[in-house]
């Protein structure tokens, strides 16, 4: 590296996150980074912390102590309303609205983001998931995967530079699972930062360029800048549950 | 202001399509009217008058509480509410989308009720409609502002139903003191009260200012 050379600044980057709900603690001081263009994989068994992970991130709960930052070209860090317009959340829910069409829920989105053209946005993304043809059907009608690819297209509708997914896999069928993986893929070669929480190990293995483990609120394994195998994830697990 | 924009017209065209909220508010307010009509001794014409304005506002507020209850469950339903707050603006806009959906709407439930009211109580309103709706629209703004902002933090409690009147009707007692007494002029006068007014306008001022810079921390997890 030639000397002078900068690092780029992360495009997420979490200092000390901690969280309590009262007495129990939900996350106990979390640091990484993700660069752009960068998967991180987050995984963990259940009441982890991942999902209160992903909400801090996102700017729906505010930490107990440490903060996020989302990218300084901006020179605005801490303004929490730039930062919820750089990220796009894709959660257990599916944020929709059951009476309004998978095209309305998505020009809604749109509008609620300050996208230029909103109509348009919406038709450019019911077609790359696939929903032209069902687009003035009613979200309530959709099942379980067709809801998921339109929760997914509301997450990027003002597309956000970094990306946040909970469980994106649940629900979806293999065709739909491997269409989602290589969406994924191709988000993070588009330079944007995809943090994607998963209970699979494969998809993990497989997707992230970095995996994080996370048990009783901290990092139990970091997979470094490498990205890990199934097998060493699994190995990391076992050992972490037996700790 | 795009903001509200879009959430008044999402809350408008969802109730349109279901018509849920309005229904069950417009079915309530008419049977406390019946309630009212059939509760109440016989009265002569000048008995009506004194005892009509608490009365008309008792079916308005119950109306109010139903609604208001309604507007924030709806945003329940595949956690839409956490897709408002992570919008990229002022969260006091999305208070003034939901604010202003509650507003017509109850003002819609408002219109039909005080038909009802004038026929079973036999109180003439058609003549003072004008100024009537001025104090009416006065009232039911700080009744939503308070019950937004209140539905807003009651509906993530584990009795909803309950927490909102009781977080809300305290709030609103100078606001209903004012209408009622406003609406009492009118009745016996023709003329509106500018003093019942005048407090109205000041209610109203603070708790549309109050719940719009709030609304930032109260969606906030």
């Amino acid at each position: 590296m030639s000397q002078g050379a900068s690092v780029p600044a992360p495009a997420l980057a979490a200092y000390g996150l901690a969280k309590r709900f009262g007495p129990v603690v939900a996350l106990a001081g979390v640091d990484f980074t993700v660069a752009a263009g960068r998967v991180l994989a987050v995984l963990g068994p259940n009441g982890a912390g991942k999902s209160t992970l992903l909400r801090i991130l996102a700017g729906l709960t505010r930490p107990s102590a440490g903060h996020v930052s989302l990218g300084t070209e901006s020179g605005r860090p801490g303004d929490r309303r730039h930062e919820r317009g750089r990220v796009g959340y894709v959660g257990h829910a599916t944020f929709l609205y059951p009476s309004l069409s998978a095209r309305e829920n998505l020009v809604f989105a749109a509008r609620l983001y300050g996208v230029a053209d909103p109509r348009a946005r919406a038709a450019t993304l019911l077609a790359e998931q696939g929903l032209t043809a069902i687009a003035e059907r009613a979200a309530g009608s959709f099942s379980r995967g067709q809801a998921q690819r339109l929760a997914i297209a509301r997450g990027l509708v003002h597309d956000p530079p970094v990306v946040l997914l909970d469980e994106p896999f649940t629900g979806l069928d293999p065709t739909s699972a491997d269409r989602l993986g290589a969406g994924l893929r191709a988000l993070a070669d588009s330079g944007r930062a995809v943090v994607l929480v998963t209970h699979d190990l494969a998809q993990a293995a497989v997707l992230g360029d970095r995996a994080l483990l996370l048990v009783r609120g901290r990092i139990a394994f970091d997979s470094g800048p490498t990205r890990a195998d199934a097998g060493t994830l699994a190995a990391a697990w076992r050992e972490a549950a037996a700790a | 202001m795009n903001v509200a924009l879009a959430i008044l017209w999402k809350d408008l065209a969802t109730e349109w399509r279901g018509r849920d909220r309005v229904v069950a508010m417009a079915v309530f307010s008419f049977l406390v009217v019946v309630v009212l009509h059939f509760a109440l001794p016989a009265r002569d014409a000048e008995e009506a008058r004194r005892l009509a304005p608490g009365l008309l506002w008792v079916a308005y507020i119950f109306a109010a509480i139903l609604g208001l209850n309604r507007a924030f469950a709806l945003e329940l339903e595949n956690e839409a509410l956490a897709g408002l707050a992570l919008a990229p603006a002022d969260r006091g806009w999305i208070f003034l989308g939901k604010a202003a959906a509650s507003f017509v709407i109850l003002g819609a439930v408002q219109a039909v009720t005080a038909v009802v009211f004038a026929l079973a109580f036999d109180v003439d309103l058609a003549a003072i409609a004008p100024s009537l709706a001025i104090v009416v629209a006065l009232g039911s703004l700080g009744i939503c502002a308070v019950g937004t902002l209140l539905g807003a933090v009651s509906v993530r409690t584990r009795y909803r139903e309950v927490m909102l009147p009781l977080l809300m009707l305290p709030l609103l007692v100078p606001v209903l003191l004012a209408a009622v007494d406003a609406t009492a002029g009118l009745l016996e006068t023709g003329t509106l009260r500018w003093r019942s007014v005048q407090l109205l306008l000041v209610t109203d001022a603070v708790f549309w200012i109050v719940s719009f810079t709030s609304f930032e921390y109260v969606l906030d997890e």
